[in-house]
């Protein structure tokens, strides 16, 4: 019975290991989400990628016309679409978006203030006034373009990338050795977690069945095995960094530079240097014109103008 | 074989057609069927990153099948709200015992998982109790952290931490990497008991033939994450071509014996003292 | 020309009441394969930590004694030259991981010491060939099987082609043939590179037939230090001090000690064959 088995799984396997040749698509783990190892992002240098950040990220904050923000949101998705990375994973950002709305706008409604050019106007039994209102909408759509700028860069970085590109900037190497330890701090923090939860799991810990005063309790508690590990990494890093010769300087020991083989496997090209120069540009060119001319500005937007003439023309 | 090894006994964990793929991609188990039954005694064996610690990770839930199923006691893994029962029924031992540990006494370490289901306090301590006394974990270390004892009692007390919640299968991952040979002994001859007279289902994963050919009743070998053979030690080991192919090696004995056949020495010798047992045999019969 | 020699080396923790290496006196000649056994706690990494330097320039305790590198007091070599000297693979393999990418850590130590990209980059290849790990590269080394991550560790270390090279448990988590394959590539490397090589093991079967010399720890002393002909021949010594000899080296002893057999005690599974073939010869018609 036993060798029969035998025989037939053996049977099995040869059979299966012709047809086992599935290519399945190979991905990459990133900070927050995974993308294709063949996605064309990664034909751009990381300081390019880490550029988008910096634009993407703060560029809203000198706009307040929800229009262009809605398109610079646009334009980021798009950019993470062609990326191939799976849109649908940012539907975990969904609630956070949605939670925020609420917040924003249930105060914006309930303490609008006041002011005597205020136009009000009835809305299923409610007074709401259009400036307070408009405002809260510009500012929602700011800061979800601000948040989601932010989101796209860490979902198609690594550590790694954010390194090479802090280094591609030769910023002096103390700095760079702080900025890459205090990553690779929070890699080892992430991945102590993730150990301590699976440990947990384990023994029967279902999160998903946890209100969500429990999980805050819970996450408080990871707190002091965390800070025990952490005890324990201190002294096992600098064992490891002592052993292959790292040094605080970045200088050995004839003087030369430490030498930097994963910087220089990344092409710097044309299209990196004309990429990060129209970003730089167009950054510098909002904020003069927004900060010394006024551009962008909450009054000057043509929609909010639409809509209050609107209001006002349908009220008198 | 001491024991019966399939049908007079009840099925524990059933496998279908699992698949498991990382988030990266990685297909790390391919197709897996696999019945595990009460009371037996399986070392989990197969080549580096061949999908051991991965298998064994899904038959206690704590990785969830991409495609097929793992019915434990019929209750599905994938349906949610069901870990707490199904830790009372399978427990996995990290490969790496600080993997495992996170408290900062071995009392609350031990006493996490009964915690955890739902126990009163006073079965709570009875458990401690009896998980710290069945491993040798000694009262006098309960208030001791954890990180800092030495490997053999910390993987003791990962074991003890498993036990408290009294899994019907336990899953042992690499119980002896790291052990000397007292230590090895030790581990194995108290998963042993566990088998023989607490009537535990114990499954092992390992690298060291010698302990699979000591222990394991059932043998299940996988290559590329891909079930390819399963059955009784004795008749695993006595294929080494297709074995091979799996890239393990039976234990040094096996293999001299399978090398001098033309003596007629068996070909499912296990340890040196059958080795020697044959020797005389045959030294005498042919005098 | 003598590789390291301890004298008179001893090593206490700090809160601990006993030494952990006590009294050590040892020498290494170089370009030769010493493995180090002996039961669990009794100062195998203590020792190597020590040879290395990183005790006690990272531990507080109390040492007695000199260790030489290469005729040069260890405590008076610095950080790079040491790093490029002496390699050091950790027991836990994650406890030597300081980067995120498979990639960057085996590259982390050749960048350290300062080799340029070329080499570097050949470095980097010839390593992964051989120790089968280069379709890991791009993976983070916390998401690797176990015998991956040690693989990982242990091709870090080697391709910086120190001149003493000290692995400590280097495959208790590789397959059996896994193992096999990482101690050929040490003994080739070691022909080939004058390479010294020391190893901390469990498993003596497969480090036995490599081994110049074999050494036993025990309560932080050397209990037995010889060549492995010499080595066995004590069985019962052995299994007292916790080792357990290979077992095709234990059939064949028990042979001997039943008359059967009169030869060298092979140390290795081939001489164990022959060994046997030969007894079978003489005993059966
Ligand atoms: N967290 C993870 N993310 C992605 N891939 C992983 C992860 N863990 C393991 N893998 C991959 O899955 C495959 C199977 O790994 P697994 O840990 O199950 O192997 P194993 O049989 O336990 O090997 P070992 O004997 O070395 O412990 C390997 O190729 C490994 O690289
Ligand atoms: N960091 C430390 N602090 C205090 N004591 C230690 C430390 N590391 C080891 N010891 C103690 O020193 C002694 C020797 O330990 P060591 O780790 O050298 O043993 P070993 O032979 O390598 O054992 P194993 O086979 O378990 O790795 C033990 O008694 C141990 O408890
Ligand atoms: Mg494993
Ligand atoms: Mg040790």
């Amino acid at each position: 019975m036993m060798a029969a088995q035998i025989a037939e799984n053996t049977h099995q396997w040869r059979y299966r290991l012709d047809t086992s040749l599935r290519v399945s698509q190979r991905m990459r783990r990133t900070l927050l989400g995974t993308v294709p190892v063949h996605s064309p992002l990664y034909k751009l240098h990381p300081l390019t990628r880490f550029v988008t950040l910096l634009f993407l990220g703060v560029l809203p904050m000198f706009i307040d016309w929800p229009e262009i923000n809605i398109m610079i949101l646009v334009a980021i998705f798009i950019y993470l679409s062609w990326s191939r990375v799976d849109l649908s994973g940012l539907k975990i950002y969904l609630p956070l978006t949605i939670t925020v709305a609420i917040f924003m706008f249930a105060i914006s409604i309930g303490f609008p203030g006041y002011k005597p050019d205020y136009v009000g106007f009835p809305f299923m039994g409610l007074q709401l006034f259009f400036q307070p209102l408009f405002f809260t909408l510009a500012s929602y759509w700011r800061l979800i373009a601000m948040l989601f700028g932010t989101i796209q860069y860490f979902s198609t970085n690594r550590e790694r990338d954010t390194l090479v590109a802090i280094r591609t900037l030769h910023v002096p190497f103390v700095i760079s050795y702080f900025f890459s330890l205090s990553l690779r701090a929070a890699g080892m923090f992430m991945e102590d977690m993730r150990i301590i939860r699976e440990a947990e799991r384990a023994r029967g810990l279902d999160e998903t069945a946890l209100t969500l005063a429990d999980r805050a309790k819970l996450y408080a508690m990871y707190l002091i095995p965390l800070f025990t590990l952490a005890i324990r990494r201190t002294d096992e890093i600098t064992n490891a960094l002592v052993a292959r010769g790292y040094t605080l300087s970045g200088k050995l020991e004839n003087g030369n530079q430490r030498s930097d083989y994963i910087l220089s496997k990344y092409p710097f090209r044309l299209l990196d240097r004309a990429l990060i120069l129209g970003m730089l540009c167009t950054f510098v060119l909002v904020v003069i014109l927004r900060v010394g001319f006024g551009y962008w500005s909450m009054d000057t937007d043509p929609l909010r103008i639409y809509l209050l003439a609107m209001l006002l023309g349908g009220g008198q | 074989m001491t024991r019966s090894m399939k049908n007079a006994n009840e099925c524990l964990i059933e496998v279908s057609k699992l698949q498991y793929q990382y988030p990266d991609g990685t297909h790390a188990l391919r197709d897996i069927n696999l019945k595990i039954f009460e009371n037996q005694f399986i070392a989990l064996i197969g080549q580096n990153g061949s999908g051991k610690t991965t298998l064994a990770k899904s038959l206690n839930g704590l990785l969830k099948p991409s495609s097929g199923y793992v019915k434990i006691d019929g209750l599905d893994t994938r349906v949610k709200g069901t870990t707490k029962k199904i830790v009372t029924k399978v427990g996995y031992v990290f490969q790496n015992p600080d993997h495992q540990l996170f408290s900062n006494t071995i009392e609350k370490e031990i006493a996490y998982g009964p915690k955890n289901i739902g126990l009163g306090h006073d079965e709570v301590n009875q458990r401690v109790q009896d998980a710290a006394q069945v491993c040798g974990v000694e009262r006098g270390l309960f208030q001791d952290h954890p990180f800092f004892l030495t490997k053999g009692l910390r993987q003791r007390v990962a074991i003890a931490s498993i036990l408290a919640m009294r899994p019907k299968t336990i899953i042992v991952d690499e119980p002896t990497t790291g052990q000397d040979l007292r230590q090895s002994l030790e581990v194995m001859n108290f998963l042993r008991d566990l088998w023989l007279h607490k009537g535990h289902t114990i499954i092992i994963i390992t690298h060291d033939m010698n302990i699979v050919a000591d222990y394991a009743q059932r043998c299940v070998v996988l290559t590329k994450g891909e079930l390819v053979m399963d059955g009784a030690t004795r008749e695993i080991f006595s294929q080494p071509d297709i074995l091979a192919k799996a890239y393990v090696k039976p234990p040094q004995i096996t293999r001299l014996a399978q090398d001098v056949l033309e003596y007629n020495f068996p070909k499912d010798v296990l340890s040196v003292e059958e080795m020697i047992q044959a020797f005389k045999k045959i030294a005498r019969k042919e005098h | 020309m003598k590789a390291i020699s301890c004298q008179e080396l001893s090593w206490k923790y700090s809160g601990r009441k006993r030494f952990a290496v006590e009294n050590v006196n040892l020498d290494i000649e170089e370009n030769t394969f010493v493995s180090i056994v002996g039961p669990n706690e009794h100062g195998k990494t203590t020792l190597v930590s020590c040879i290395k330097g990183l005790i006690p320039a990272n531990y507080h305790g109390i040492w007695y004694g000199k260790v030489e590198i290469f005729g040069e007091d260890n405590r008076n070599i610095t950080g790079q030259k040491m790093a490029s000297e002496v390699g050091y693979v950790f027991a836990d393999p994650e406890s030597q991981f300081t980067s995120m990418t498979v990639e960057e850590e085996l590259v982390f130590g050749l960048e350290n010491i300062g080799l340029p990209f070329q080499v570097v980059h050949d470095r980097l290849e010839w390593v992964s060939e051989i120790t089968l790990i280069k379709e890991l590269w791009d993976k983070s080394p916390y998401e690797i099987s176990g015998g991956q991550k040690q693989r990982v560790a242990i091709a870090s270390v080697l391709a910086m082609k120190p001149r003493i090279m000290i692995l400590d448990e280097p495959t208790s988590m590789l397959d059996p043939i896994g193992k096999d394959s990482i101690f050929d590539i040490m003994t080739n490397v070691k022909n080939e590179t004058k390479m010294t090589i020391i190893v901390v093991e469990h498993n003596i079967e497969q480090i036995a037939p490599l081994s110049d010399q074999i050494l036993l720890m025990y309560e932080g002393q050397i209990a037995k230090m010889a060549p492995p002909e010499e080595f066995f021949n004590n069985s019962d010594f052995l299994v007292d001090h916790g080792i357990l000899p290979p077992q095709a080296t234990a059939f064949v002893d028990r042979l001997k000690q039943d008359g059967f057999y009169d030869g060298v005690l092979p140390v290795d599974y081939e001489g164990g064959v022959k060994a046997t073939r030969q007894v079978l010869q003489r005993h059966t018609a």
